[in-house]
């Protein structure tokens, strides 16, 4: 048979556009390992190219690119220019170092010299690959669809620009096929052309690549519907959703200075704070932040004054306190000491060790600890007595938006709001609260809002917003998940844009309650209690603290002075309690790997328990898909079987699987053979349902080669024509 | 002159004589290549006589026809020592089966000793006087006839004996047309008188022994014995086929196969031969009777439920 590559300038054509092909698979590999010397490469490709263009036997061609491999090490690592004594030294000296690293499995005592002849010999063989496939296989496509995976997922997942690459493969890759595939068909029918009358017989195909690459180069291209998949990925196997930079993640639990951004799951950690010994339990309450920046809680370095107070001073926080006689006293034993007072609600005076002083910041109400000397001072021990307010239900229910008008300056910053916070947050407050015509019921009425509307209190998978997101917003209506900051800012928000001034509160839950050894209730308050809540100023009331947050509740008592028949049932327990679970992520986290493998794992198992529904769903739809194809198998079989046949060998092997598989494909087709039928009297009534002979052909060659073992020498190129007649109708 | 030709040359040569009759005169063919004896059933007058007598002829054999009759004796049948007074010895006398091609027509009309003295004939060919055996000359063919009308004085062949024929063959009348020839051509003259032999018994021998080379692929004899056990578990069968007739399958498909010009048996074969095969080795079931199934429509109904074997189940 005469082979149209005989044919020197065809041959050319596919070795050029080969090595520019080659070519894409170099650029990215150098430009992300920064190693320049590209020229190098690439004349290591043309040689290797070269050498099988002329069919140099390999005895020659082999030394050739040893000798040049050779030659260009000497050349970047000695800056020799020949082979000099020094140059041959160095090489034999590399190879025994390398030689015996290898042999003694000490991979990183390789020298750079050596992965450079490693990845020579990738390209040798890559070369040699290619020289196979387009001169014996006449096939380029796995190939070409390698290389554009390639180029895609460098493009994915590595910093290299895929843009311009890709578009050069797909020509390079479509012209290359195209071209094979006239060769290809010109062998089969064992035609030998001129190499103008091949040039002519590629024109259509080539107008055809380049009308449908620049089409598809000048059309406008679509955004990518999936967000970039590597921080998807990243962010998915840490446990929260599309993050911030900095933000996101999981955090572990406990109390921190920065609230600057919220949002994210976090770990428990159950490490003890301190133990208080305290007769009811209390919120303990660190400070106060003012600002909301739509992202998290900073603090405003509004006029602040610091008054500075002794031990067993009385202490004003700012918060209203109870009547003395019902006066508690709380001891505090601390585990993680901090430098400044966790105090219930009505603290009036704090003791302490000899000589400290307490300053409490008017700005955050935070009463922090200090020496005589001035140093701040991280107390193990103290004692706080308080008196806990109790807030008059009468007088909370005539607390009027009409009051607030009349609210100093000094309030301003509890009224303050993002400018960029969505309309649709103020509408909701609005909605929530305009049935209530007090301030109290007001807040009673967003306190109450969350547990009714399907929120969910969730530690692990919360979101963090993204860069255009409002924290508030976005938990109010897109994921209506997460924890108390979630919870306590919404809150603190809804009211403010009620003009209701509000703040939020960090500190910690009232802890796990114990008994000491003198039977007295003792609180463990562990970073697990964590928890930040809402303080709204009624005016005519002063401060009062909320508690939004699902699971907890810890608002301030309320003295019912009317009669329990009132609309208003006394402090609904909308939801179950809870164990207190805090909530204020810190920083720090140092996980081993197995933690974090728990954690993807946990929430992969979360993510599949949240989304059962939508999972369930395109399980449905992929198994309902699955069945149709399934059905109509025979469609769309053959189709595939055709070109898969096809490039099986031509043995009785092949014959035999694809002779089964027709029997399968007829029987789908509803022409199927009865269990006690022989396969003559089928094929017969196959032809004669075809009107063809294809059948008896087949047949006669696999009984043939079935029951008289004469598998050798059938005309298989024959027999795969009749099978292809015949899978062929099948689909039909 | 290759096999198929040898073998097709004989059936055209019967044909000469046997109008419309072609399957019978294959199958008779197979039987005889295949080393079995045949059993023709059939009503007297439709050429069952004429059949052999061609049969013999086409292959230059010695042909060779016993009458059976409820007196005929052993004797009558393999021959006799009869004393010669002249050199005072006993001088073998063989008798009718020391032929090449017998016809025993109407076996079934003698009593069961001489029955049985064919039969050890066919089975062993060898035949037994006097204490001293002897050998029937090769090649050897029974054809045996019975009369399935008349019932009056027969001695039904017990099945242990059916089980000695290759082959049950049932002639049946010809075609209105087949019949206007068969008078045509013996308008003139007995046309079996102008039979010439086709192939000498040399040929015959070699064919015999040429057929044992027909490839049996495992497959097929599995799928024989896959039929004989299904005779076996059949609820309308009594007494199902015996590993004898499982055998006696694979020798007629292999003469078969060759016939048909092939080297190796094909399911075809035996879907086509077991019927032939089977049904007079299968005792049925009296509800069989009753429900008018006949020995030939159960393996039928065997061979549509059997899986062909298309695949092997290991590859090799």
């Amino acid at each position: 048979m005469k082979n149209n590559f005989q044919n020197k300038w065809v041959k050319a054509v596919f070795y050029i556009l080969v090595f520019f092909l080659l070519r894409e698979w170099l650029l990215p590999v150098l430009e992300l390992t920064d190693t320049n010397y590209l020229s190098i490469f690439l004349a290591f490709i043309v040689l290797c190219l070269v050498f099988s263009f002329f069919s140099v036997p390999w005895w020659l061609s082999g030394p050739g690119k040893l000798l040049y491999i050779g030659w260009i090490l000497v050349y970047i690592y000695t800056n020799e220019v020949f082979f000099t004594g020094e140059a041959i030294s160095f090489l034999y000296n590399d190879f025994i170092t390398n030689t015996s690293a290898l042999i003694n499995r000490d991979w990183p005592a390789v020298t750079d010299s050596f992965r450079t002849v490693l990845f020579f010999s990738l390209l040798w063989m890559t070369a040699y690959l290619i020289h196979h496939w387009i001169n014996v296989r006449k096939n380029i496509f796995l190939f070409f669809f390698m290389t554009v995976v390639f180029i895609a997922a460098l493009d994915t997942f590595s910093p290299y620009a895929g843009d311009g690459s890709i578009l050069r493969v797909m020509i390079l890759g479509l012209l290359l096929s195209g071209l094979l595939k006239v060769i290809k068909i010109l062998d089969q029918n064992r035609l030998s052309v001129s190499s103008e009358k091949y040039g002519s017989l590629v024109i259509p195909l080539i107008i055809i690549v380049a009308i449908s690459g620049s089409i598809g180069y000048f059309l406008p291209k679509a955004n990518p519907v999936w967000d970039d998949p590597v921080p998807f990925i990243q962010s998915f196997a840490e446990g929260a959703g599309s993050g911030l930079s900095g933000a996101g993640g999981i955090r572990k639990i406990g109390y921190g200075e920065d609230d600057s951004v919220l949002g994210g799951g976090f770990q428990s950690d159950s490490t003890l704070v301190f133990e208080a010994v305290v007769k009811t339990g209390q919120y303990w309450k660190i400070e106060t932040k003012d600002t909301y920046t739509s992202k998290g809680w900073e603090q405003s370095v509004a006029s602040n004054e610091i008054r500075n107070y002794t031990a067993g001073d009385i202490i004003d926080t700012g918060i209203p306190t109870g009547p003395v006689e019902d006066q508690d006293m709380a001891q505090y034993t601390f585990e993680l000491p901090y430098p400044f007072l966790m105090y219930p609600y009505g603290s009036v005076v704090a003791n302490a060790q000899e000589g400290t002083s307490f300053s409490v910041s008017t700005n955050t109400q935070k009463i922090e600890t200090y020496q005589q000397n001035g140093n701040a001072v991280e107390l193990n021990e103290y004692e706080i007595g308080f008196s806990e307010p109790t807030y008059s239900l009468t007088a909370l229910r005539e607390t009027s938006e009409d009051s607030l008008g009349e609210l100093g300056a000094e309030f301003d910053r509890y009224l303050q709001l993002p400018e960029t916070l969505p309309e649709r947050v103020r509408e909701l407050a609005q909605s929530i609260t305009e049935k209530e015509t007090n301030l109290y019921d007001k807040a009673k009425a967003i306190e109450r809002y969350f547990p009714r509307n399907g929120f969910v209190y969730d530690q692990t998978n919360v979101s963090v917003p993204t860069e255009d997101q409002d924290y508030v917003d976005q938990f109010l209506f897109d994921t209506k998940r997460g924890y108390c900051d979630n919870f306590s800012t919404s809150m603190v928000v809804m009211l403010r844009s009620l003009d209701i001034p509000a703040r939020w509160v960090k500190g910690f839950a009232e802890g796990e309650q114990m008994q000491n050894d003198n039977g007295d209730r003792v609180y463990q308050v562990t970073n697990n209690n964590a928890h930040s809540w809402v303080e709204a100023y009624l005016p005519g009331i002063g401060w009062m603290p909320f508690e939004p947050t699902i699971g907890f509740s810890g608002a301030g008592n309320i003295d019912y002075d009317i009669e329990q028949d009132s609309t208003e049932p006394p402090e609904e327990q909308v939801v179950p309690k809870q164990p207190s679970k805090p909530v204020k992520p810190n920083a720090a986290d140092n996980k081993s790997i197995s933690e974090r493998l728990t954690e993807t794992m946990e929430s992969f198992m979360d993510w599949i328990s949240d989304n059962r529904g939508r999972i369930i769903l395109w399980s449905l739809i992929a198994i309902a898909f699955g069945i149709v194809m399934f059905r109509i198998r025979n469609k769309w079989m053959p189709k595939l079987l055709v070109p898969y046949y096809r490039l099986r060998k031509d043995n009785w092997h092949s014959f035999e699987s694809s002779y089964h598989r027709l029997l399968k494909q007829l029987s789908l087709y509803g022409i199927s053979r009865n269990e006690g039928q022989t396969l003559q009297s089928y094929a017969n009534y196959v032809d004669g349902f075809f009107g063809s002979k294809d059948m008896k052909t087949l047949t006669n060659a696999y009984e043939k080669g079935f029951y008289g073992k004469k598998i050798e020498s059938q005309e298989w190129l024959k027999l795969r024509e009749s099978w292809e007649n015949l899978i062929n109708r099948t689909s039909g | 002159m290759n096999n198929q030709k040898k073998i097709h040359a004989i059936i055209d040569n019967i044909e000469k004589v046997m109008i419309g009759k072609r399957n019978i005169a294959e199958l008779s063919v197979v039987a005889l290549i295949a080393q079995g004896h045949v059993l023709l059933e059939d009503v007297p007058g439709v050429g069952k006589t004429m059949m052999v007598r061609a049969l013999a002829k086409s292959v230059s054999a010695q042909f060779k026809r016993i009458q059976f009759t409820p007196d005929l004796l052993p004797s009558d049948v393999i021959g006799v020592s009869i004393y010669n007074p002249k050199d005072m010895e006993f001088h073998f006398r063989p008798g009718p089966i020391m032929g090449n091609i017998v016809l025993a027509d109407e076996i079934n009309r003698t009593s069961p000793k001489t029955q049985s003295a064919l039969l050890e004939g066919m089975e062993e060919a060898t035949v037994t006087i006097d204490g001293e055996t002897m050998k029937i000359p090769k090649p050897f063919f029974v054809m045996a006839t019975q009369n399935p009308i008349e019932y009056e004085g027969t001695y039904p062949l017990p099945e242990a004996q059916l089980d000695r024929f290759l082959l049950k063959l049932r002639m049946g009348y010809p075609t209105h047309t087949e019949e206007i020839e068969v008078l045509k051509r013996a308008e003139k003259s007995a046309p079996i008188e102008e039979l010439t032999s086709v192939i000498t018994l040399d040929d015959l021998i070699l064919l015999q022994n040429e057929v044992k080379d027909i490839l049996v692929d495992d497959t097929i004899k599995n799928y024989i014995v896959d039929l004989a056990n299904r005779t076996r578990k059949d609820s309308y069968v009594y007494l199902g086929v015996s590993p004898r007739g499982s055998l006696a399958l694979m020798k007629a498909s292999q003469a078969y196969a060759m016939l048909k010009g092939r080297d190796f048996v094909t399911p075809d074969d035996i879907q086509y031969l077991a019927p032939f095969v089977f049904s007079h080795r299968m005792i049925l079931r009296s509800e069989a009777r009753y429900d008018g199934i006949t020995p030939e429509e159960v393996v039928e109904r065997i061979l549509a439920k059997t899986n062909v074997p298309i695949k092997r189940l290991i590859k090799q």
